[in-house]
This record gives C-alpha cells, structure tokens and sequence, in this order.
C-alpha cells in the first residue's frame, strides 16, 4: 500500500493542486461569470510565491499567503470593469487577462527568468499539506452552498432575470465570486510553486486555462464534488494510461467530447441527481387527489 | 387611501412602435385588479415596465406613492414587488423547496462571511426560511413533491411554484401573469381561492390574463387594452357588455 501510494505521489500532489485551481474556476461558473481567468491568477499567486522565497528568502508560508493576496487583489481589480460585460464577452476579456500575464512571465526577465522560468525553489508544501488545504477549501465551498449565497448564486446562473426580481444584486455577488475565484487561484498557484521545485511561463498558458474548464465541465458544474471528480479524473487518467502518451490531447478531447454529449450535466452532477431521483423513489408518497 | 400601485400616462415605445401608449391604472391594496386584452396588446410590457425590467418612454409609476419610475429591478423587488413569469422561469433542476426558498432573498439578512463559513446565523435563518416554505408548499397541497425536481413536474405544479416563490417574497404587490394558463378548472379554482385569501391580507394584486371567464369571478376592477391602449374599465359585468370589448376580442 505505501509503496503504491509512494509511486504515485507527485501525481497525487498534481491532482490536489489542480482541484483547487478547479475548485477556483467552478466558483465563478456557479454564480453565472463566464470567467476564464484561474489560470492567470494561478501564474501571480506561483511567480509572486517564488520569487519572494528564491530572491527575497522569503518564509515560504508567508510567500504563499502573499501570492494568495496578489490573486485576490488581481481579481479584485478586474472584477470592476468585468461587471459591465456578459457572458462570452467576460470569457475574452479574461482570457485577454491571462495573455498579459503570461507575456508578462515571459519577458519580464530580470524578475521572472523568462522562458527559463525559476528553479531551486524549496519543496514546502507536501501531500498532507496540500490535502489539508483542499479539504478546507471543499468545506468552505460546500458550506457556502448550504445558504441564501449558494441560492443567490444558483439563480443569477440559471436566470438573471428571474435574479434580478427576486431582488439579488447580480453585479454584488458575482463580483464576491470572482474574487473568491482569484484568491483560490493565487493560493493554487502559491501552493504549486512550492510542490514541483521550478515553475516556467508554460505551466500557467493556454493549457491550464484549459484543463480548469475541462475539469469543471468534465465533473460537474453545480457542485463541488463535480470540480474534484473532474481534477482526479483529468489529471490521472493520461497517467494511467502512460501508453498513449503521444496521444495524451487527444485521449482528453475525445473524453471531454464523450462526457459533454453524453453527460452535459458532468460525471458528479448526474450521479448526484441520479441518487436523488432513487432516493424520491423510495419514499414516494402518493399524490392526495 | 392611496392605491399600492399607481399607472400615470405611461407610455414605452420599441423603435418608434408604441407597445403601451399612455395607460393609466391604479391597483389598490387588499383587491385582485384585472389587466385583460387579447394577444399582443401590451400586457407583458405593462408587467415588464412596472418591475423596472423596461423603463418607460414617458408618464410615471407610482409605488405607495413614491415615484418609482426609474427604479431598477432589484430595487422594485426589495421594496416588495413580485410577479410570476407568463412563460415559467423556474430552476428546473432544483427541488421545489430550493425555488420557493429562493423567493426569501429579500429578507435574508446574514452577510456574505456567515454564509461562507456556515456561522450559527447562517444556519438559524436557512432552518427559518425551510419551515417558512414548507408552510407555503403546504399551502398549495404540494407538500409530498418538495423534494422533487421543479423540472420534472406538471404544468400547473410548476405554475403552483411560480406562485408560491412570489408570495415567499412576503410582497406588497403581486403581478401575476396569466398565472393559469394551462391549468384544468379544478387547479384555477384552487388556485384562485389562493389568490383571494392573499388579497384577504391586505396584498395589492394585479391579474393579467386573457380568459375572461377566471377574470370575471376574480377582480372586483379590470382594465381592458388593445394595441397598448386603455379600452374599457370599470366592473366585470359593465366591462364583459361593454360593445367596445367585444368587438376587441372578438374583431369586426
């Protein structure tokens, strides 16, 4: 069993980082924000964590909590112009967003290396660390869910015009989203930094911006389970499946392809409803007349 | 005693077509007013233009008697505003209960962190809010389909639900409409029997509909349109004799 778990450990790691930047991008799709935005928060939160640990000797603690704050703020700031945009036009505008940057990692050398990205940064944040945050992280999201927040946010998602009669403030809470989004993010990233020793441009571009849909989509979007199902399920099946490794985008398009004609509600969500529905079953009552 | 809701000469035009022109009603508290006009005439614009979704070319829209013409959505809702939609707008994968729960929005009062965190308030006002809903599902005798999926029930259910998430809004005016379309007699009686002990309470109600026949047991004042013009109003019986009317409905 532990030589198993010891095999498999960094690909363990992997995927309880990536369920927080999915965690971080399910946020936003809850409360009806189109917002494509985790990976760039994510790359702040990495890049503001090593760099004050490799240059500034930083405690890396406080180099994560300090990457955690740069996401937040980052997201804090775009959210104000994001209010005034809809739908696909939130999505460009952040993926404009992730573009700057990323271009900004790029060439911003005498900061961030560039291309050659940071190195030497030390391996702080290990499994139980990182399960420890996930843990926390699923906890406050699935409380969040529990009450008028997570009702408010069902219905701005399902209808904002429904929203907007019941008297929620759309802009309100979908500003609160996205800034819960880039503070996941920014930690994600922070918590990434210090789990893989270097981290360059590439990790944070079009790639991740990707698999953080794909693993909300692939799982599930209404609930948080769907965001951890589709990180263990994105993340572990290329490596179990090591074989196909050239074909590794392709395994994964023709997965997210199956899963969105096939279960468009998302692998978690369906189980869920589907339980629900037996549950009803076994209890049904018949109707008074 | 000044009627809830005031209508002063108000007008919406869509690109120089006027889609309500120059239509004055009042709705006073503790009576179901009906709106009726045959298809097209402008109701929804009516509906749409009192809950702050449109905003009116001219006139003015009085709430309580506070000028309430260039107030948004949200903030007509929070001062008690509520409708129900004509073509149903319900989250179809949540349960009844989670609809109906929603419609409390309004009186919610715990911050964003309480609910984050799942502080005893949070917790204490959600338990509230569950009884207060189920009462309201009890109500429409709709208490062993709580848990369902909204989506998933009959038309008049899903009317039922619409209804029943206005009226957990605890609103000052309800604008209802055409709230039984689709619905067999024995439903829009139940449902009408509601709507009359909402009025009981002290609620302003406006009906909009196109069958004559529910809005004439119900409304003790109705106003007719056509072509966004007031055509008649005044007492069902007078109105339902009126030569105008008829000829409306029925064309020439």
């Amino acid at each position: 069993m532990m030589n198993f778990f010891y095999t498999y450990q960094s690909l363990f790691d992997h995927i309880l980082v990536n369920a927080l930047l999915a965690m971080s991008q399910y946020v936003v799709l809850r409360a009806g924000v189109f917002s494509l935005g985790s990976a760039g928060f994510a790359a702040l939160g990495a890049y503001c964590t090593a760099i004050l640990i490799t240059a500034q000797a930083w405690p890396p603690v406080a180099a994560i909590a300090a990457g955690t704050v740069l996401g937040t703020t980052a997201s804090a700031l775009l959210a104000l112009p994001l209010a005034r945009l809809r739908g696909v036009f939130q999505a460009v505008a952040t993926l404009a967003f992730v573009q700057i940057v990323l271009s900004a990692t790029q060439n911003w050398e005498s900061l961030t290396h560039g291309a050659l990205g940071i190195n030497g940064i030390p391996h702080v944040a290990g499994t139980a660390t990182l399960l420890g945050v996930v843990v926390v992280v699923v906890l406050l999201l699935v409380t969040m869910g529990r009450f008028g927040l997570g009702r408010a946010m069902d219905v701005i998602r399902e209808d904002e015009m429904v929203a907007v009669s019941l008297g929620i403030s759309v802009p309100y809470i979908q500003r609160f989203a996205f800034i819960l989004s880039g503070a996941l993010a920014g930690m994600a990233g922070g918590l990434h930094a210090t789990s893989s020793y270097a981290i360059t441009p590439n990790d944070y571009g079009f790639g991740l911006l990707v698999a953080a849909l794909a693993m909300v989509v692939l799982g599930g979007r209404t609930s948080v389970w769907g965001a951890l199902v589709g990180a263990v399920v994105l993340i572990s099946l290329p490596e179990l499946f090591r074989v196909f490794a050239d074909y590794r985008n392709v395994v994964q398009g023709i997965l997210l392809m199956t899963v969105i004609i096939y279960l468009p509600r998302g692998v978690a969500d369906t189980l869920i409803s589907m339980l629900r529905d037996r549950r009803l079953r076994h209890e049904v009552v018949p109707e008074k007349p | 005693m000044r009627p809830t809701l005031e209508l002063e000469n108000v007008s919406r035009h869509f690109g120089g077509v006027p889609a309500v022109d120059g239509l004055s009603l009042s709705v006073p508290a503790g009576q179901i007013t009906g709106l009726i006009g045959p298809n097209g005439a402008g109701k929804t614009t009516v509906v749409n233009l009192i809950t702050g979704l449109l905003h009116l070319t001219s006139g003015r829209v009085l709430l309580d008697g506070n000028d309430v013409s260039r107030a948004e959505a949200p903030e007509l809702a929070r001062a008690g505003v509520a409708r129900t939609f004509q073509n149903i707008r319900l989250l179809p994968d949540a349960s009844v209960l989670d609809n109906v729960l929603s419609g409390f929005h309004r009186h919610e009062r715990v911050g964003l962190w309480a609910n984050l965190l799942g502080l005893p308030s949070a917790r204490i006002e959600t338990a509230h809010l569950k009884e207060e809903a189920m009462q309201l599902v009890e109500r429409f005798g709709m208490t062993n389909l709580a848990k369902h999926r909204a989506g998933g029930l009959s038309y008049g259910h899903q009317r039922r639900i619409e209804v029943m998430r206005a009226l957990a809004m605890k609103p000052r005016l309800i604008l209802l409409d055409e709230p039984v379309a689709g619905m067999n007699d024995a439903e829009a009686e139940s449902l009408s029997s509601i709507f009359r002990s909402v009025a009981a309470e002290g609620v302003a109600l406006l009906l909009i509909e196109h069958n004559m026949r529910f809005v004439m047991s119900l409304c003790s004042h109705l106003y007719v349109v056509a072509a966004g013009r007031l055509i008649a109003q005044g007492d069902p019986q007078k109105v339902s004799s009126d030569p105008i009317v008829v000829q409306a409905y029925l064309g020439s």
